[in-house]
């Protein structure tokens, strides 16, 4: 049991620090807790505009969510894998080879997620937080049950998505029905106390008024979900083929305006049909965003006069050009290596997808110009995001050709990266705050964004294709 | 004869790993080649760098008249190419990945090549699976359909036969001893000997990235040999070496 169990730590240390690059993934607890310890300072300047219960519930809510990330990689673990180092496998997958019940090894997995996560994630956060409490008058005792509930959060995302998925795996239409049975019954509680039923999520009501009794209640409720899941588990998916009619014929038509109109219909098919443009514009674009926007508006009075929109805007550039990874994430060289096509031409195409995607900035930055009342400077903000957004692009295709997921978390690369374009959100944004119509200037970005598009195409088409 | 593919002194080195050393090997074009090794001998190696996957570390190579390190993008339109254990795009359905190629391709008419392809390999029922969704077996016929649905000059395979049934193996042999003899050349890997004494008309035997024999398998079976017993012979007293 625990040489299987500290196999699988080593195993997903392997997977992140192969992504990731050892270092930068070995710094990455200590910048959850040096975010938790500056943020905790932060606290009475936001509690200014945002209620202690309405700060308490975000930060629920993050950690239920990274939960269900975590669960959700942990069962399509092989899926990626397969995409991003080609043929791979795991250990929980490994049922079918050894003399070890697929239980026994679920139940290892689960495990193994809760320490490492928590070692992970939680833990740096909660003793940020704590080291932080005695400055930022805190009691000690609330600070040590803000891990105990932020680490309930965590369990329930992660056996909730056990559970469904365990649920899924047997039968779709129980699925649906234990899903209408918790809407039923959540919109009941509701609609009978009359409280905004998310207040009941029980790690929140232990750190409302912590009592053994609800301690209690939610750890059976965790450990019934996990039981269910345990007892529940087929390692083997449904096995449904999805079939579709021939869409990319008719796409390519109507890309034949584009550079590479098949490689444009192709990357547009795998966002659409893996579920990634949905998924990707709400979990890593709109939610960071509307994060930042909230956590900006805060600093409101420290920017000059329209200053707010315009480091939206900037904001939103930045985090816009990460979509050259959403397009890059699905394919490994192999498909494309027996075909006639350069690396400069995929990276062509896949910028011109990039550039399509962009529409999304450009309507973030518009809603954001409208609802706090700057509709007159909507045009320049939204060049001024986009322009950036491009330059940002084309210095991470120099870097990093078709395989900024990887490299970019190689420290040299992200040196560059932050220099490169730190230089220019720092002149672009002063230049904004000098005049908003100013930041309109931001055109000339097009001038070194072509430059380092062009020295991308002859850098990369001079290496050795690898995954990407 | 004509020449369809040359190799000469090509060296592929990864760090201090010599993947393959200073091969020298040409074949004839209409000729059905077989390039022979044990696992990790260089064979896929080999088959990157004459395709232009990789970049030989020295040497140079032409496949079809086309030099494969000036101009990589023109040898891999030329040729059809089976790369080992490579799958067709995931989200794309199989009917779609041709598509796909033929629009890289540029191939006109294609709709009449998949529906033979289709009928051929006998997968018509899976064309509009997506390529994720599909068996082994059916990626491989889709990774088969593609490298020749443009009727290549010379195709360049790396395991032809692996993850077919027999029936499909049996299918396959024929239609590539029918491919070559309309004039064309295919270059297969393989570690299969017995495919390939059935099926080559000359052979090449690589052993730790250094060619140890190449030859017509007429030579051979003319001397009364065969070339599993060869092959280990040669590879085996390699070893000892």
């Amino acid at each position: 049991m625990f040489e299987l169990f500290t196999n699988m730590v080593k195993e997903e240390w392997r997977v992140h620090s192969t992504m990731f690059g050892s270092l930068s993934f070995a710094l990455f607890p200590v910048m959850i807790f040096g975010i938790a310890l500056m943020g905790s300072f932060l606290i009475p300047l936001m509690r200014t505009t945002l209620p202690a219960g309405n700060l308490t519930l975000i930060i629920h809510a993050n950690y239920l969510m990274l939960g269900i990330m975590v669960g959700g990689f942990g069962l399509l673990g092989n899926e990626v894998m397969n995409r991003r180092f080609g043929q791979a496998s795991l250990l929980a997958f490994s049922a079918r080879s050894l003399p070890i019940s697929e239980k026994f090894i679920f139940l290892n997995f689960v495990i193994k997620d809760t320490v490492y996560y928590f070692f992970l994630w939680v833990l740096p956060f909660g003793f940020g937080y704590i080291l932080a409490s005695p400055f930022t008058g805190v009691p000690l005792e609330g600070a040590l049950l803000l891990l105990l509930t932020l680490t309930l959060s965590f369990l329930f995302g992660l056996c909730g998505v056990f559970f469904l998925s365990a649920i899924y795996a047997r039968s779709r239409p129980v699925l649906w029905l234990v899903l209408l049975a918790l809407g039923v019954g959540i919109g009941g509680l509701a609609a009978m106390t009359g409280t905004n039923p998310v207040l009941f999520f029980p790690p929140l009501l232990l750190n409302s008024a912590f009592t053994w009794v609800n301690f209690l209640i939610s750890c059976a409720v965790l450990a019934l979900l996990f039981g269910i899941a345990i007892v529940l588990f087929n390692p083997e998916s449904v096995g449904s083929e999805k079939t579709y009619r021939d869409s990319f014929a008719p796409l390519m038509q109507r890309f034949s305006f584009l550079p590479n109109p098949p490689l444009a219909a192709k990357d547009t098919l795998d966002l659409y049909r893996s579920g990634s443009l949905i998924g990707q514009t709400i979990f890593s674009f709109l939610l960071p965003l509307a994060v930042i926007w909230f956590f900006l508006s805060l600093l409101g009075p420290f920017f000059p006069p329209h200053g707010l929109l315009f480091i939206v805007a900037v904001t939103t550039g930045v985090i816009a050009s990460t979509m050259y990874t959403w397009v890059t994430m699905f394919d490994t060289f192999g498909p494309y290596a027996c075909l006639p096509v350069a690396v400069s031409t995929l990276i062509e195409s896949k910028l011109t997808t990039f550039a399509v995607l962009q529409a999304i900035p450009a309507i973030f930055i518009a809603v954001v110009a409208l609802f706090s009342g700057e509709a007159a400077y909507l045009v320049p903000a939204i060049v001024l995001g986009i322009s950036v957004s491009f330059y940002a692009v084309g210095v991470m295709a120099w870097l990093c050709g078709l395989s900024p997921n990887v490299l970019v978390y190689d420290v040299k690369v992200l040196f560059v990266y932050l220099i490169l374009v730190g230089i220019v959100l720092t002149i672009f944004t002063s230049v904004a705050f000098a005049n908003p119509y100013f930041a309109l200037s931001a055109v000339i970005l097009a001038i070194p964004t072509w430059l380092l598009v062009r020295k991308a195409k002859v850098r990369w088409d001079a290496v050795d294709p690898g995954g990407f | 004869m004509a020449v369809a593919l040359e190799a000469k002194n090509l060296t592929k080195k990864y760090g201090d790993v010599i993947a393959v050393d200073n091969v020298s090997l040409s074949v004839e074009r209409g000729s059905l080649f077989g390039l022979l090794g044990p696992n990790g001998s260089g064979k896929t190696t080999m088959i990157k760098m004459l395709t232009g996957q990789t970049r030989p570390t020295s040497g140079s190579a032409s496949v079809l008249g086309v030099d494969v390190i000036k101009d990589p993008v023109g040898v891999r339109g030329q040729v059809g190419i089976i790369p080992e254990q490579e799958t067709p795009p995931s989200f794309l359905t199989a009917m779609e990945y041709l598509e796909f190629v033929a629009a890289v391709r540029k191939i006109p008419d294609i709709e009449t090549k998949e529906d033979w392809w289709f009928d051929f390999l006998d997968f018509a029922d899976k064309k509009n699976v997506l390529c994720k969704d599909l068996s082994r077996g059916t990626r491989q016929k889709l990774m088969f359909t593609q490298a020749f649905i443009h009727e290549p000059a010379l195709a360049l395979i790396d395991e032809p036969l692996i993850n077919f049934d027999p029936i499909m193996q049996d299918l396959v042999k024929d239609y590539l001893a029918g491919y070559v003899k309309k004039g064309r050349t295919i270059f297969i890997s393989t570690h299969i000997l017995e495919v390939a004494e059935e099926i080559c008309s000359g052979f090449a035997i690589l052993h730790k990235g250094t060619l140890l024999h190449t030859g017509p398998v007429a030579e051979l079976t003319a001397r009364g040999e065969h070339l599993p017993s060869f092959f280990l012979s040669l590879v085996r007293k390699d070893r000892h070496v």
